[in-house]
């Protein structure tokens, strides 16, 4: 039995651990189940998922850069209902809370997978992607005006009994005020931060190194970023925050949630060490042990100002 | 077809044996990794973490040339920052890989003839699957492409395992002149293989394949992409196939010639 107590709330959410997935990196979590006990995760955080397939943007879609990489992915995706079939279906009996990440190009198609995921107990929580840099329509449109992303809030609040977590853009000139937005919508948590808009360019071909041209950025190069959106968010709104952006080991971690995060999400890490969420949770419990701390939610806000 | 052996995928600490320039620009680095060199098929391949450190956020896929004995060897071109680095460690370095990973070649049931087509680096895969069809009984012929003699890649171990050889070389130093698909055509028709496999440029790749489809013969190709996780969640690795978008990390890195839909504008000579 641990010495630390790792369990968070996020709204109505209980968490075994504050250390979830980011959406777009660890598939639907079967993907990585060779390498991680699922159980031990506060929760998996699927890819996004569309009412129809979506078939992604061409390639190459990712390029390595200063501490952190490109991607141009597009949100490939089966659509929600093979999701359900096979991803969910197997999902279920993991026994680990399932966060669904949702995308559209429209407020219709939101709607449409909140809908069709309101009857599937096997979703603990919806996150709401209106922060995907890489798409033509929907995505970032969503969540780069208050406006546009209150509207797409408010139609899928009420058309969804879960838990509603919003998953802000880190493209905005002020990130507090369009959380606040969403807040006041009836927003539960919201997750941030979302890829930064980004490119690169192959000085030997003049070409752009992804083939949708821009792409956005990940990794630890985005930390600090991140972790000033996440401490301005986090005074902002009275809602649960999960923090993210180029968290590779536990001190990352607890930097964000010391910032304010209530949990955190591990994304870019992933692809260095498949088991990094695990170690991650293991180091933070270490780093509470180490410090006395008896409840790992004490780094939360903890920041001295 | 009869499906490869499938193992699942783990994490390993490898610790390098050797590293030596081959031929120009090219490279063979062997490790110790004992749990993947006796799980690993041919054309199964390895996510390498060359380097720690901020500098490099992605590993690196590499074919596995060679397996046995606890060891694993990589053959490898000097291209860019990763690979660049990896020439520089010497024997006792330790890295970690992730491994056996991707669907491998596959040996359809009845072979008694396969011809293997490589086009420069594209040998990396072959190696192996030349032995282990050898030592199955199957007559195998490998036809070889580079720019010049001394780019011509491990010899030695295909003229060892082959029943025959032949090489094509861009300024005519070995073998004909010309690309390696100036042989294929008379290889195809005097070998009648039942079946090829190819690795290479990709605009190599696809005129094997078309001789093959031509020549109604089956035909398996390696296809390599940039690649992030390696084990089919990130969907950075995508190949158009007639089923959709395919990822090369675990639907590939091979494929059946005839499912892929051949874009020349990604070939990743084109875009680079």
């Amino acid at each position: 039995m641990s010495v630390v107590d790792m369990r968070v709330r996020i709204g109505s959410l209980e968490l075994r651990t504050p250390v979830l997935t980011a959406s777009g990196t660890f598939g639907s979590g079967r993907e990585y189940a060779d390498f991680v006990a699922l159980s031990r995760l506060g929760a998996v955080v699927t890819k996004g998922v569309s009412t129809e397939p979506w078939a992604g943007n061409d390639s190459p879609r990712i390029a390595e850069t200063p501490s952190g990489m490109l991607n141009s992915i597009g949100l490939q995706n089966p659509g929600v209902e093979a999701f359900c079939a096979e991803d969910l279906a197997w999902l279920a009996g993991r026994d680990v809370p399932v966060i669904v990440n949702v995308v559209g190009h429209s407020t219709e198609g939101y709607v449409a997978v909140a809908e069709r995921l309101e009857r599937e107990d096997a979703v603990s929580a919806l996150e709401l992607n209106i922060s995907c840099p890489n798409v033509d329509e929907g995505g970032m449109a969503f969540g780069t005006s208050c406006a546009a992303a209150a509207q797409v809030v408010r139609a899928v609040r009420a058309s969804t009994s879960k838990p509603l977590i919003v998953k802000l853009s880190p493209n905005v000139t002020d990130i507090a005020e369009v959380a606040r937005a969403v807040e006041a919508e009836g927003a539960d948590a919201v997750s941030l931060i979302n890829t930064l808009l980004g490119m690169a360019i192959d000085t030997r071909t003049f070409r752009p190194k992804l083939a949708r041209g821009v792409g956005g950025l990940s990794g630890p190069a985005i930390r600090p970023v991140a972790v000033r959106m996440v401490w301005q968010v986090a005074r902002a709104v009275g809602v649960p925050v999960i923090g993210m952006g180029g968290i590779m080991d536990a001190e990352d971690a607890a930097e964000f949630m010391l910032a304010g995060a209530s949990a955190v999400a591990v994304g870019t890490a992933n692809f260095v060490d498949p088991a990094a969420t695990v170690h991650i949770i293991e180091g933070l419990e270490r780093f509470c042990a180490q410090r006395g701390i008896a409840r790992v939610a004490e780094l939360t806000g903890a920041i001295r100002e | 077809m009869s499906r490869a052996p499938a193992h699942s995928p783990a994490l390993e600490r490898a610790t390098v044996l050797a590293n030596a320039r081959v031929a120009e620009g090219v490279w063979l680095v062997a490790l110790a990794a004992a749990r993947t060199a006796s799980s690993v098929a041919p054309g199964q391949f390895v996510h390498l973490r060359i380097a720690e450190g901020a500098d490099f956020i992605l590993r690196r896929p590499f074919s596995v040339f060679r397996a046995g004995g606890g060891r694993i060897e990589i053959l490898y071109q000097t291209l860019g920052r990763g690979t660049r680095a990896l020439a520089t460690v010497g024997p006792g370095t330790e890295m970690d890989l992730i491994g056996p990973l991707g669907s491998g070649w596959k040996t359809p049931e009845g072979v008694a003839h396969a011809l293997l087509v490589a086009g420069g680096l594209g040998v990396a895969p072959l190696g192996m699957l030349a032995e282990r069809l050898a030592r199955d009984g199957v007559a195998v012929t490998l036809a070889q492409g580079a720019p010049s003699a001394g780019r011509l890649l491990a010899r030695e171990l295909f003229e060892d395992v082959c029943r025959r050889t032949a090489y094509a070389t861009d300024d005519g130093s070995e073998g004909a002149c010309g690309f390696i698909t100036t042989l294929t055509p008379e290889l195809i028709a005097t070998d009648r293989p039942d079946v090829i496999y190819t690795c290479g440029p990709e605009p190599m790749q696809r005129i094997v394949a078309a001789q093959a489809a031509e020549a109604g013969v089956a035909c398996q190709v390696s296809l390599e992409r940039l690649m992030a996780c390696g084990v089919g969640a990130c969907l950075s690795c995508v190949v158009s196939t007639v089923h959709g978008r395919k990822r090369a990390c675990v639907d590939g890195p091979v494929f059946d010639a005839a499912d892929i839909v051949w874009d020349p504008a990604e070939d990743p000579e084109v875009r680079s």
